[in-house]
């Protein structure tokens, strides 16, 4: 099967010639709407005592909902304000040619993504990434502590703030220098550790349109066997600069991820809404992003996570839905409340990648401490995740036993969310030079990996 | 319909997003010849400040938010004229001006702040995403609004803010309005570092630093 681009100029061209339509009748008379009458028509609803549903039904329902929802609405361009629509026809021809894996990475690195079945006994791909930004001396030490991860898979390195001591402002030749910076220093941290054809997944530092299309370098940048992101607009919008992102990946050759994170209290109101529009986000992936996979990261609006029980049920039915109507490769980010070297951090990633894992989704882990806090995140909240995800595919989980464990996890954290710890920075947790955990943050690693075990989880090793 | 009875079906208009139902509602308090400020103050003024209290417990989100300041608009729209033609003011607790800084396109969390604010008594005018120092500074010289906020979502963006506060100074406006600033990414420290007058982690913090900023003013 041919992977995307899928009539990409015909789709871009729809941005400068679809029905026109202001940012607030877009929202206000077709988004919310639309979505109102979908949950409605296709009986969707949530319920707190299964943060991982078992129900096919509801899965369908969802995956029916959400492929209406997104060919009512489309998605508009906000430069252009014109709505990109599509046909049936169209999404599902595009929904049929979808290869389901791809050999991303290189020589002795390169893995095989694939897309995962509900229940799926093949451990998930686990992408390892701070999803924070962190000062210029740490860029690298960081990087190489993710790298050194044995359970990633691929890596994407924390954000930049200054380059060569001056603060990056996006659009300006700083922004530039930083992109630059991030991509030749991620390439030289992934030899360093002995993985250097390993999926880099870059650059974040680069945000606007002209960052990323500069790093792209088969020698020092981002390479064809690596991948990058494009987002979406607050809800079901682009603009022109993401659609040169779109068109720039494909020509450039890499993989291009679908980078959204529909909001928990916004625009999609609650659970329902939510996990309906992330199914419409991931066709957004496919058909305007021309994806090949999808990374998302739906979140409470006011705590910036998806780790409480609403949204565990969105990440978990909506990633059921994909999983089972789709050859969609979708990863789960996840989106934690606390901070490193806490507990409940990492009981947090391990219900994340519980509720993800069984429901079909590949790992991308983990925004830590709100995704706040500049230098506040490490890789052993990605390794927990990581092991988790591994332990619920080698056990051969079922989302009822999911439930049933991701139930007793929440309990130890969900009344903390709005107070959550913030905990340690990467420097006072780690060993900078060495790249290493310190025991400290070990041992309370090991404790909860106990824990784990006592109520259930059986990990590989 | 006794007047108490109407002002509550006007806040329960605005509750429920009823934006058709607040505006026959204030079409039939011109007829009975209720003072508008009265049915302001008494109907929709109480309901988007229920509004906002529900939003803040956590049992309405920005939809609820949304609509009911949008059916609560809609009716202030009807009796805006007849208060005028008595030359009546609404009281409000201050005038702001918002917008997402230049480079950055987000917006939600803004408009939640804008939202709450006109909730809670403030005149807001939103510039919306991506705005320029320039246009912040004319609006601020030709409005003089009591605070100015200042959006940035992305760490690459929020050196913006700084500059824009550079240039209120330069126009020699800094001491004439109190400047906010907010944003996924936006720290209390980074407030302090580039001279910002508040911060607020959210929307419902940054009703109360407003109200508090706009008291000391």
């Amino acid at each position: 099967m041919p992977a995307p681009p899928y009539k990409m100029w015909e789709i871009l061209e729809r941005a400068r010639t679809g029905p026109f339509c202001e940012d607030e009748p877009f929202i206000m008379e077709r988004f919310m709407p639309q979505l109102k009458a979908v949950i409605r028509k296709y009986g969707i609803e949530y319920d707190p005592a299964t943060p991982v549903p078992s129900d096919d039904h509801l899965a369908d329902a969802l995956w029916r909902a959400g492929l209406e929802f997104f060919l009512e609405v489309g998605v508009l361009c906000v430069d252009t304000h014109r709505i990109i629509t599509f046909e049936e026809g169209e999404v599902k021809e595009a929904l049929y040619l979808v290869p389901g894996e791809y050999l991303v990475g290189s020589g002795k690195d390169a893995r095989l993504l694939k897309h995962r079945p509900v229940e799926d006994t093949n451990p998930p791909f686990v992408i390892f990434s701070p999803d924070i930004t962190c000062d210029e001396e740490l860029f690298s030490p960081l990087s190489i502590a993710y790298l050194k991860e044995p359970l990633a898979d691929g890596v994407c390195a924390p954000i930049l703030e200054e380059s060569m001591g001056l603060k990056i402002k996006a659009q300006t030749p700083t922004e530039l220098a930083g992109s630059i910076e991030h991509a030749m220093s991620l390439r030289q941290a992934a030899k360093l550790v002995g993985r250097p054809g390993i999926f880099l997944v870059a650059a974040g530092t680069a945000e606007s349109d002209i960052a990323q299309i500069s790093i792209s370098h088969s020698d020092w940048g981002v390479r064809t066997s690596d991948s990058r992101l494009v987002g979406a607009l607050t809800e079901l919008k682009i603009d022109n600069a993401l659609l040169n992102k779109v068109a720039h990946y494909q020509q450039f050759g890499c993989f291009a991820g679908s980078l959204t994170g529909p909001i928990y209290g916004g625009y999609a109101g609650r659970a329902e809404g939510t996990a309906i529009l992330q199914v419409a986000y991931h066709l957004m992936g496919l058909l305007v992003h021309q994806a090949h996979y999808q990374m998302n990261f739906p979140f409470h609006i006011h705590y910036t996570s998806n780790s409480s029980r609403e949204l565990l049920w969105v990440i978990s039915a909506s990633h059921q839905a994909i999983a089972r109507n789709s050859k969609l490769i979708s990863f789960s980010n996840g989106f934690l409340n606390a901070g490193p070297a806490t507990e409940m951090v990492l009981y947090e990633a391990a219900a994340h990648a519980l509720a993800s894992t069984v429901s079909g989704a590949n790992l991308w882990e983990a925004a830590v401490a709100h995704n706040k806090y500049k230098n506040r995140a490490t890789p052993l909240e990605a390794r927990m995740a990581a092991e988790v995800g591994h332990a619920c595919a080698h056990m051969n989980l079922t989302r009822e036993g999911a439930n049933e464990l991701v139930q007793k996890i929440v309990a130890k954290y969900e009344e903390r969310v709005a107070d959550a710890p913030l905990g340690s920075l990467f420097s006072e947790c780690y060993d900078v030079a060495k790249a290493v955990p310190r025991k400290e943050y070990l041992d309370l690693y090991a404790r909860v990996k106990d824990d784990l075990i006592e109520m259930g989880l059986e990990f590989p090793y | 319909m006794a007047h108490d009875e109407l002002f509550s079906r006007m806040a329960q208009a605005v509750i429920d997003g009823e934006k058709e139902r607040a505006v026959e509602l204030a079409q039939e308090a011109l007829r009975l010849e209720i003072p508008p400020l009265e049915a302001i103050n008494k109907g929709y003024i109480v309901g988007i400040q229920k509004v906002g209290e529900l939003f803040e417990k956590g049992d309405f989100f920005l939809p609820e938010l949304v609509m009911g300041a949008e059916a609560m608009q809609a009716a202030l729209a009807v009796l805006e004229p007849e208060l005028q033609k008595r030359q009546e003011v609404r009281e409000r607790l201050g005038t702001a001006v918002a917008g997402t800084v230049e480079g950055d396109i987000h917006e939600i969390g803004k408009r939640l702040v804008c939202t709450m604010l006109v909730a809670n008594g403030f005149d807001v005018l939103d510039l919306g995403p991506d705005v320029a120092a320039e246009t912040f500074i004319e609006k601020v010289r030709e409005l003089k609004p009591d605070l100015l906020l200042l959006s940035a979502l992305m760490t690459t963006t929020m050196p913006e803010q700084k500059e824009v506060i550079e240039a209120l100074k330069e126009a020699g406006l800094r001491r004439k309005v109190k400047v906010m600033v907010g944003g996924a990414a936006v720290t209390p420290s980074w407030a302090q570092e580039i001279g910002a007058d508040g911060y607020a982690e959210n929307a419902i913090g940054a009703v109360e630093v407003a109200k508090g900023l706009v008291e000391a003013f």
